[in-house]
């Protein structure tokens, strides 16, 4: 593909420009997406992870990105979120009048030690224009309040994820990227952090995050799309995702999109 | 930090609601200023610092030492001019150390962790990021250096035989003032170790080669560009015009060739010159500069 990659704030409403995908998106049809990413490749050297993605991102809307280990969530969400640079595509934000334009979770959250969580947030509510009553109201919203004046090297995994999760969310981005905010932790806190997720679609966030746990996707989630080998195998609502292959549940429905052995790691690159 | 996407401005925004459901309502101006972000990474670095006890002990150490060697070698009795020529080698090798003590992981932690990436979703470019770095374990080095100095500086005051009245300088007197030179220039010198160490941070990719990198570093600053100049001299490289100024090359070099044009040659009357201080301001100031570039540069290439 010879079209230049870019990363810009643009009106989802004009056509993208690039011959990649020349859909005019307009509000009635889109709910008001707030990133509309289009034909998105990247390579790692000959290894082509993500071949021609396209998604959009609904405002107040939870969307999750599932696939199996090695199909390029991890390597989508970053692009997203303009950690990595796309080889080809574009993608667009809509909101301008905003401090922050994403909000990102990385999949292993850390933190500076010697901080407290309350201090960790209040940095982070620093940059941007914000002050230490913003970090709590967050922290608050998490379920961190009781732990806030404890060190970040005290914290369990969940409750780092958690912090992780408020950061995402400080300057109230209108697209927060969560790289598996579920991953490693108890059925209570997962649930938990699924409904903190429902919390700032509700708040007009438009979420995307990558999950494993597709029950709590098929509960959570307003949109799904299955990534398989680098590519949107299926995308939609999870009953659509089911209906398309007639399945009861979104595993069954992942099962029988998703091509290959489960049980498999695939090692992208060997094949391409 | 902001990867710097092109924005335009004739897009309409989504209507967003005044107050959230949540009651967060962070709605701000699009753009925090660059001083502010500046000061939050600096901030956040002052009171790391302050909370490594590894800093406060490094000070108290060469608290130790300065003082000890100012009381040893006789320059706390002899004056200050005769306590900083005490000082200087012991200057030159303490000094590096410290400071790269300071900065070598100061941007590679933040890159090990992951949150060199969540700060890239933030309103803060990589050059505000490097400053605040700089500027924040700045504000702890000068701690780490001007006080060790100004406990040498009371052991001379204290135990000088017979007690310095001269509070201005003149040639051939010995004076607090020289030695306040001394401080001055001490502290510049560890700030400008600490940006290449900064640029080392912000370069190595794992704490090990951090460390193999700011060793390097101490060598090359230490010893390297000594033995090179002598070389350079004994090989006719150097001409003896040029040396007063190729002196001024490595930060090592440029310090010694300042303490003894401003402090030490003050004394001791007329002679050769040390050095050119015009040249060594220049190289220090170019080496601080261009440091915190590549720490810039490095910083903004990390994804």
């Amino acid at each position: 593909m010879t079209d230049t990659p870019t990363h810009t704030d643009s009106n989802p409403n004009a056509p993208i420009s690039n011959g990649v995908d020349s859909t005019v998106c307009d509000d009635a049809r889109c709910d008001q997406p707030a990133l509309v990413a289009a034909g998105i490749d990247h390579a790692y050297g000959d290894v082509n992870v993500l071949q021609s993605v396209s998604l959009t991102l609904p405002s107040g809307t939870v969307t999750a990105l599932v696939g199996p280990n090695g199909s390029g969530k991890t390597t989508l969400l970053r692009v997203i979120a303009g950690l990595l640079d796309q080889t080809g595509g574009t993608i667009r934000h809509r909101n301008h009048d905003v401090v922050r334009s994403i909000g990102y979770l990385p999949q292993q959250p850390a933190f500076r030690p010697g901080f407290t969580a309350r201090e960790t947030l209040s940095f982070y509510a620093a940059l941007v224009g914000a002050d230490e009553d913003a970090a709590t109201k967050h922290l608050e919203r998490v379920g961190l309040k009781e732990a806030a004046d404890r060190p970040v090297e005290e914290l369990s995994g969940g409750m780092i994820r958690l912090l992780g999760i408020a950061q995402a969310t400080i300057g109230n981005p209108p697209v927060v990227v969560l790289d598996e905010p579920g991953s490693g932790l108890d059925p209570g806190m997962r649930v938990h952090v699924f409904d903190v997720v429902g919390e700032l679609a509700a708040n007009g966030a438009a979420v995307l995050l990558s999950s494993h746990d597709l029950e709590l996707v098929e509960r959570s989630a307003d949109r799904v799309a299955v990534l398989d080998r680098g590519r949107i195998a299926s995308e939609g609502a999870p009953t659509e995702i089911r209906d398309c292959v007639d399945a009861d549940t979104l595993l069954q429905a992942y099962e029988a999109t998703v091509t290959g052995e489960t049980g498999t790691v695939r090692v992208r690159g060997d094949s391409s | 930090m902001t990867t710097g996407h092109p924005a335009d401005n004739d897009v309409e925004p989504i209507d967003r609601e005044d107050k959230r459901e949540d009651g967060i309502d962070e709605r701000r101006p699009p753009t925090v200023s660059p001083s502010h972000l500046i000061e939050a990474v600096a901030r956040r670095e002052i009171r790391t610092v302050v909370r490594t006890p590894t800093f406060a002990l490094l000070a108290v150490v060469l608290v130790a030492v300065l003082v000890g060697i100012t009381r040893l070698g006789g320059g706390a009795r002899a004056g200050y001019v005769p306590a900083t020529a005490d000082l200087l080698t012991p200057l030159e090798l303490l000094v590096p150390t410290v400071a790269v003590a300071f900065g070598y992981r100061a941007v590679l932690d933040d890159a090990r962790r992951g949150e060199l990436d969540v700060l890239r979703t933030y309103p803060l470019t990589p050059r505000q990021f490097v400053l605040g770095v700089y500027l924040g374990r700045a504000i702890g080095l000068l701690a780490a250096i001007i006080l060790p100095l100004l406990a040498a500086m009371a052991t001379v005051a204290l135990t000088e035989t017979p007690s310095i009245r001269f509070y201005a300088t003149h040639a051939g007197s010995d004076s607090p003032v020289l030695f306040l030179r001394v401080i001055v220039l001490t502290a510049v010198f560890g700030l400008v170790v600490l940006a290449v160490a900064v640029a080392i941070s912000a370069i190595a990719s794992t704490i090990k080669n951090g460390l193999a990198l700011a060793l390097v570093a101490l060598v090359l600053l230490l010893f390297g560009a000594d033995l090179a100049l002598v070389s350079g001299l004994n090989t006719d490289l150097i001409g003896d015009s040029w040396f007063v100024y190729v002196l001024a090359a490595s930060p090592n070099s440029a310090y010694r060739g300042l303490i003894l044009e401003s402090t030490i040659s003050v004394v001791s009357g007329t002679g050769p010159r040390a050095a050119s201080p015009l040249v060594s301001v220049f190289s220090l100031i170019l080496w601080t500069v261009v440091s915190l570039i590549g720490a810039t540069v490095a910083v903004s290439r990390q994804s």
